[in-house]
């Protein structure tokens, strides 16, 4: 088990090792994430509409496609250099590889949220009620879901000619649970609801998450398999 | 199963479905009564619900046969996931035409975010999702490997997009409009159309998918006939 999880961590820590010294995605994404604002600054006549109301939802869209954006490349770069062979015949279990990469997207993509926190709360001002803690629980929680469908699918869309075309009509129509819990419960955190308004989604999310990790755990051999 | 009994099976099958199409719409056209609330439109109905309930069934038998075809790894468990699925995808789009030209006149509205009307589009988009992967994958074995990872994630995920969809309606006031879903339980003759109807769709879904599998059974015969021909000098 331990072996497991060094190999693990060894992975993680050369997957965001690289994405420290190149930032590539880091900054890929989180320039897309300010640019969503800038945009959605625009395209929203906020005389017709108040930001706040739809919080919940432009920060959900915002995660959504600058998560995407980067987790398309997560096996580009590996791929490119022959790299993958190199991962896929080495000691670590196959699951152990989709573990890692769930993990060093979770990280990337719970960076660029903080950005979109950030670049939300400067541009529109933003309130984000008064539950820090159970923000980051939804947040975290949905997020790992996401990470987890789209981790899977962008090996999948890596080994077709269609590339990362492929992925967002593969993890969209799976990934409505998110939507749906993720924006219904930040929302309500954002309006200061009480807490047990909050549960039911954050439950739904958890299950969600297990699912989709177990089945991702599972299935990422059939994928990657030689 | 022998390509010459395929063929047959689809073949009685085949006709067998199209008899049971040509009866159903003579019953619609001619025989069954006229909904009192909606009127004509209803009619649409008859080629809706079975349309809809041969998606499902070709989307269970992808997901099953693709679980399977990963276990097994038996090329034949993949021809019928893929024969079913396009099946799935040609009976899903008459059921997305068909809903909404009805809802228009039923409800005033071609589509809301009814749970069902929701699941049904997101499940269609997994199976353009499994061919995609399918055609655009550069090695075709693992095409078919990735579409069935495609077609059991989606069978996995499905439930819970129906659960939460179930519970998004929850959130906001119930448009009036929907309350269609609770109108009354069907007369009999609408019941036998109905059930002529769900007869022949299936019948014509199995004869089409026996005929697909029937076409990879005779395209993996003749890549073996080719490999085995000895090279023209």
């Amino acid at each position: 088990m331990t072996v497991y999880l060094r190999q693990v961590a060894a992975i993680v820590r050369k997957d965001l090792l690289l994405e420290l010294r190149t930032g590539e995605r880091l900054a890929a994404m989180g320039g897309l994430t300010v640019l969503i604002a800038i945009l959605l600054h625009f395209a929203i006549d906020q005389g017709l509409v108040r930001m706040q109301q739809l919080a919940a939802g432009l920060l959900w869209m915002t995660i959504l496609f600058g998560g995407m954006l980067g987790m398309g490349r997560t096996f580009e770069m590996e791929r490119e250099g022959g790299a993958i062979q190199g991962l896929l015949t080495s000691p670590v279990p196959l699951d152990g590889i989709y573990l890692a990469k769930v993990v060093s997207n979770f990280v990337l993509v719970t960076a660029i949220e903080v950005v979109a926190l950030a670049a939300y709360w400067l541009f529109f001002g933003f309130n984000y009620g008064n539950a820090p803690l159970l923000l980051a629980a939804v947040l975290g929680v949905a997020t790992l879901g996401f990470v987890a469908v789209t981790t899977l699918f962008s090996a999948i869309s890596a080994q077709t000619n269609m590339g990362q075309t492929l992925l967002p009509i593969l993890i969209f129509p799976l990934l409505v649970p998110v939507v749906i819990f993720g924006v219904t419960a930040t929302g309500r955190i954002f309006a200061s609801r009480p807490v047990r308004e909050v549960e039911g989604g954050l439950y739904l999310l958890a299950a969600f998450t297990v699912v989709a990790l177990t089945a991702g755990t599972i299935l990422f051999r059939y994928v990657v398999e030689e | 199963m022998s390509l010459a009994r395929i063929r047959w099976m689809a073949m009685v099958l085949g006709v067998l479905g199209v008899a049971g199409v040509v009866v159903l719409h003579w019953l619609v056209f001619f025989w069954v009564g006229t909904e009192r609330t909606m009127g004509i439109v209803q009619r649409i109905f008859y080629v809706h619900v079975p349309s809809a309930w041969v998606t499902f069934l070709a989307f269970g038998i992808t997901a099953l046969c693709g679980a399977a075809y990963l276990w097994l790894r038996d090329e034949r468990l993949d021809w019928a996931a893929q024969s079913a699925a396009e099946g799935g995808l040609v009976f899903g789009a008459i059921m997305l035409t068909s809903g909404p030209l009805w809802a228009a006149y039923a409800w005033g509205t071609p589509w809301t975010w009814e749970p069902r009307l929701t699941l049904t589009l997101l499940m269609w988009f997994v199976f353009v999702g499994y061919f995609l992967v399918r055609a655009s994958a550069e090695d075709r074995q693992a095409g078919k490997r990735m579409a069935a990872v495609t077609g059991v994630l989606g069978a996995l995920l499905i439930p819970l997009v129906h659960v939460s969809v179930l519970w998004f309606p929850s959130l906001h006031p119930q448009p009036v409009v929907l309350n269609v879903e609770e109108g009354p339980t069907l007369d009999a003759d609408m019941l036998i159309t109905l059930m002529i109807g769900l007869l022949a769709f299936t019948l014509i879904f199995f004869s089409v998918l026996f005929f697909r599998y029937g076409l990879e059974h005779l395209r993996h015969q003749r890549a073996l006939e080719t490999r085995e021909q000895p090279r023209a000098a």
